[in-house]
């Protein structure tokens, strides 16, 4: 294989999110930091609230005999939590339906881009199996690419992967990438998105999986999309001269599943 | 209610007359009917009590072992290690590591907060506050906490397996939960504990749901009753409802792991088609829902009280705060999918929950507003119970807000099963239901010991405790913010991560100090068992039932059933402060020239 030099998995740097690599990922970040904002606004008026009642209405202060159960004073009960609701989580809301309408449950469109790269993931303990169909197109043939914890896919195209295990339930995590998936044994599970700058990340497995769990990494490596079709042409040769048929246990593979379940 | 039926009530009231169906029992004299297998609702209740602080001491020690591995990966853990882990040098490896992060969660939840706020409080605080003898069910009641003593042999029993104590998380997901995953006996061991222990579980709530309903005196309507009641009423309904539900997955989950079956094994270990793995956890998140506000219900319900107590002024909207309450419990098991938008859910029905999710927080936004309504324009009085109360707003108003970005299938993508998830429920759960546990210790040591606690101890407690708890939990959320993954024995394994050792050090440190300090605590509570001030019969002036008769409480509770004529929560009305010259006023106390007749109607004949 060869692959060019590349400089490590991006190091993280600061306490906040690691760096969006992704086409789609800002909108997630969008998301998160917009929704921060009113969490920080009423985390400060909540404690505003207690340390002025605390320290103003303290011993010396003589109680109200109130039991707030007016009708204006239930309506203003009613109208703050109705007005939080309709802003804060109204907006999370629709944002998420909109978001996944439009672009992580929008399998149709990536699976209708020419360009797209297709991905099998089989996940066991403790590390990703990698499988592209090569040249034909077909999972299962002598020309697939096998790969272990190496996944290499092209800049500006939609990559899409369906993940599966062999054994306990794993989760297929790139942070870089804004995109998680479980890997369940049993059923296969689909997942994509655009990777927007070339580079190398960390893959990692988010659902706990024994003890090596947190040894289960993988690398993403995003190459231009001309150093990534000559990639894909030597490795699907490699892979063709190392085909063995009596290997049963190395040729794992489905069919890709255009109309998976979601 | 129809004319006819409310007549046809008060007879019924009047037949069962309330000494009838709960005559006084003699005090047994025997050493073991009386403190071992006793059927006093007060000793079952402080028998929970030392289990589950004894729990917590356990769990909160492994929670540092975790802190320890994260803050120092694979050096020797100080003490613990030259103890417990000699065979590895006195440091953690990753098998090991696994078995103490689930053995923390499953030893909190249910082995700790689960007895304390549950088992000890809803023993304790029903029969008193609503004027009952004992519970319904007395000796159900003995049977519930040594069916839980036995599970708690099981829990010591996983310590001792052979491959080490139960690892597959507290979630205990299949296939890993499973021999697949974790073939020794520590977590076949576990497995059956949670079963063992759910039993024990149902068995208080039928208990609690039932005396509640039967055993109120008179007067005692359901508006009338303390929070705190009506809380742990609602935990109990849900504990009937759903521990069974955890009941057949644990039970189904045993015979996979010791019988052969395949409920929940599928992929290659799998022979004819197996089974499925998500079944497990649809049946454990139907549960594991509703288990948090299991755990946080009677915490919502004792700070509720003690923040009108303590401020002497009405529960804001006490109508407002029960109803909210009950929408609560109803939605809690109708939100659960939640948990589950990782593990390849229809986009739609992932929809569905996210927006019932986001509709359970309207409820818990009113109950919120309430709280904090109560407190204004009050006369707080910041004494030990307060100051935990207050906490508990704190930290549970963080955990609630955390908890947005979780319900929302966007951008939990992105945080899901990382350290900010930890963090949310840590505030949720460990540190709400935590400080309402110790805010309940504070407010009631007097009652259940007939001894006060130390004031100044108290609150250097709570400081120490609200600081660095906050520090703690707020590290685990900006860890997670920055993409750390939940239970990973060494993160800095991925290169993205290698950057947080510091801040995971420094939440460390803060874990460490805030259990340093809760030593305070134990030294506070064992000196003030045994030589602290005697308590009178209502120290802190508040006007439910328990308080009005000694500290402790004589075995029978009530020579006299009382008579309940208000809610529990009548501070500064003017008319008291006239007539009796306080700002209280007891839910049995009769005031002189008003409520004309209230105590006719409710006089026993």
């Amino acid at each position: 294989m060869t692959l060019p030099p590349l400089a490590a998995p991006l190091q993280g740097h600061g306490w906040g999110m690691p760096h969006d690599a992704s086409l789609d990922g800002w909108r997630i970040d969008e998301l998160i930091n917009v929704t921060s904002v009113f969490v920080i606004i009423l985390f400060f008026i909540m404690v505003a609230w207690m340390l002025t009642a605390v320290f103003r209405h303290g011993r010396s202060h003589t109680a109200k005999y109130d039991h707030g159960d007016t009708r204006r004073s239930i309506a203003v009960a009613l109208g703050i939590a109705v007005a939080i609701f309709f802003v804060v989580d109204g907006h999370l809301f629709i944002n998420s339906v909109l978001v996944w309408q439009r672009i992580f449950g929008n399998f149709a469109w990536a699976e209708a881009q020419p360009q797209a790269v297709r991905i099998e993931v089989n996940a066991h303990q403790w590390a990703w199996a990698i499988r592209y169909a090569g040249p034909d197109g077909k999972f299962g043939t002598p020309d697939d690419i096998v790969t272990l914890n190496d996944v290499v896919v092209p800049q500006g195209a939609p990559v899409i992967f369906q993940v599966a295990s062999v054994d306990v339930i794993h989760s297929f995590n790139i942070p870089n990438m804004r995109m998680k998936i479980d890997a369940v044994p049993g059923m296969v599970n689909r997942v994509w998105f655009t990777p927007k700058e070339t580079g190398q990340f960390d893959i990692g497995c988010a659902q706990h999986c024994g003890a090596n769990h947190y040894k289960m990494r993988g690398v993403l490596t995003v190459l231009p999309p001309a150093d990534f079709a000559r990639w894909y042409r030597d490795a699907s040769a490699n892979s063709a001269r190392a085909w063995d048929p009596d290997d049963k246990d190395a040729q794992w593979a489905w069919d890709w599943q255009k109309h998976a379940r979601i | 209610m129809g004319v006819g039926l409310a007549e046809a009530r008060e007879n019924l009231m009047e037949a069962t007359a309330y000494d009838d169906i709960q005559p006084i029992h003699p005090e047994p004299t025997s050493f073991w009917r009386r403190y071992v297998f006793s059927m006093d609702h007060k000793v079952i209740a402080k028998q929970f009590l030392w289990a589950g602080l004894l729990f917590l001491l356990v769990g909160g020690a492994l929670a540092m072992m975790i802190r320890w591995q994260w803050a120092y990966p694979g050096r020797a853990v100080p003490l613990i290690g030259s103890i417990f882990l000699r065979g590895q040098g006195g440091a953690i490896g990753p098998a090991t590591y696994m078995t103490v992060f689930t053995m923390h969660g499953l030893i909190m939840i249910f082995f700790a907060i689960t007895p304390i706020l549950i088992g000890a409080f809803g023993n304790y605080c029903i029969p008193l506050m609503i004027g009952a003898r004992d519970m319904a069910f007395p000796f159900l009641n003995m049977a519930s906490f040594w069916t839980f003593a036995i599970s708690l042999v099981l829990v010591i029993c996983s310590f001792f397996g052979q491959l080490g104590a139960a690892g597959a998380g507290w979630t205990t997901y299949p296939p890993l939960s499973t021999n697949i995953g974790t073939p020794g006996s520590g977590q076949t061991f576990m497995v059956a504990a949670i079963f063992v222990t759910g039993v024990s579980t149902i068995m208080g709530g039928i208990n609690y749901v039932t005396t509640v309903i039967r055993h109120r005196a008179p007067g005692m309507t359901w508006m009338r009753m303390p929070l705190t009641v009506w809380g742990l009423w609602l935990t109990a309904v849900l504990n009937v409802l759903f521990v069974p539900v955890l009941g057949s997955a644990a039970l189904l989950l045993f015979l996979d792991r010791v019988f052969g079956t395949q409920f929940f094994i599928a992929g290659a270990a799998s022979v004819r088609g197996g089974g499925d793995p998500i079944l497990f956890q649809h049946l454990f998140w139907i549960f594991g829902h509703p288990e948090v506000y299991i755990l946080i219900l009677p915490a919502w319900g004792i700070v509720n009280d003690l923040l009108s107590f303590f401020a002497r002024k009405p529960a804001n909207w006490y109508r407002g705060s029960v109803y909210a309450m009950c929408t609560v419990t109803v939605m809690s098991a109708i939100v659960y999918g939640h948990h589950m938008f990782m593990t390849g859910m229809n986009p739609m029905l992932g929809q569905s929950f996210m927006l019932l999710t986001l509709i359970i927080s309207v409820p818990a936004e009113i109950l919120f507003l309430n709280w904090l309504r109560t407190i204004w324009n009050g006369s707080i009085r910041t004494e030990p119970p307060m100051l935990f109360a207050l906490g508990m707003v704190f930290v549970f108003g963080m955990g609630g807000l955390t908890g947005l970005y979780l319900g929302a299938t966007a951008t939990d993508i992105y945080l899901h099963d990382t350290m900010f998830v930890v963090g949310h429920f840590h505030l949720t759960m460990a540190a709400a239901s935590f400080f309402g546990s110790l805010a309940a210790i504070y407010h009631w040591f007097p009652k259940m010991f007939g001894r006060k606690m130390n004031p100044r101890l108290s609150k250097l407690h709570f400081w120490w405790t609200i600081v660095f708890m906050t520090l703690l939990f707020t590290g685990q959320l900006i860890a997670g913010y920055a993409g750390q993954n939940r239970r990973l024995y060494n993160p800095y394994e991925y290169d993205f991560l290698k950057h947080l050792l510091p801040l995971n050090r420094y939440t460390s440190w803060s874990a460490f100090i805030l259990m340093a300090g809760q030593f305070v605590f134990v030294w506070n509570f064992i000196h003030s068992l045994v030589a602290g001030e005697k308590a009178e019969a209502n120290p802190w002036q508040v006007g439910t039932l328990e308080w009005t008769i000694p500290s402790p409480p004589p075995h029978h509770n009530y020579d006299v059933i009382p008579a309940v004529l208000r809610g529990p929560h009548e501070f500064a009305n003017p008319e008291v402060r006239e007539k009796l010259g306080r700002d209280w006023i007891g839910q049995s106390e009769e005031l002189a020239g008003s409520e004309p007749g209230a105590a006719a109607a409710v006089a026993r004949a």
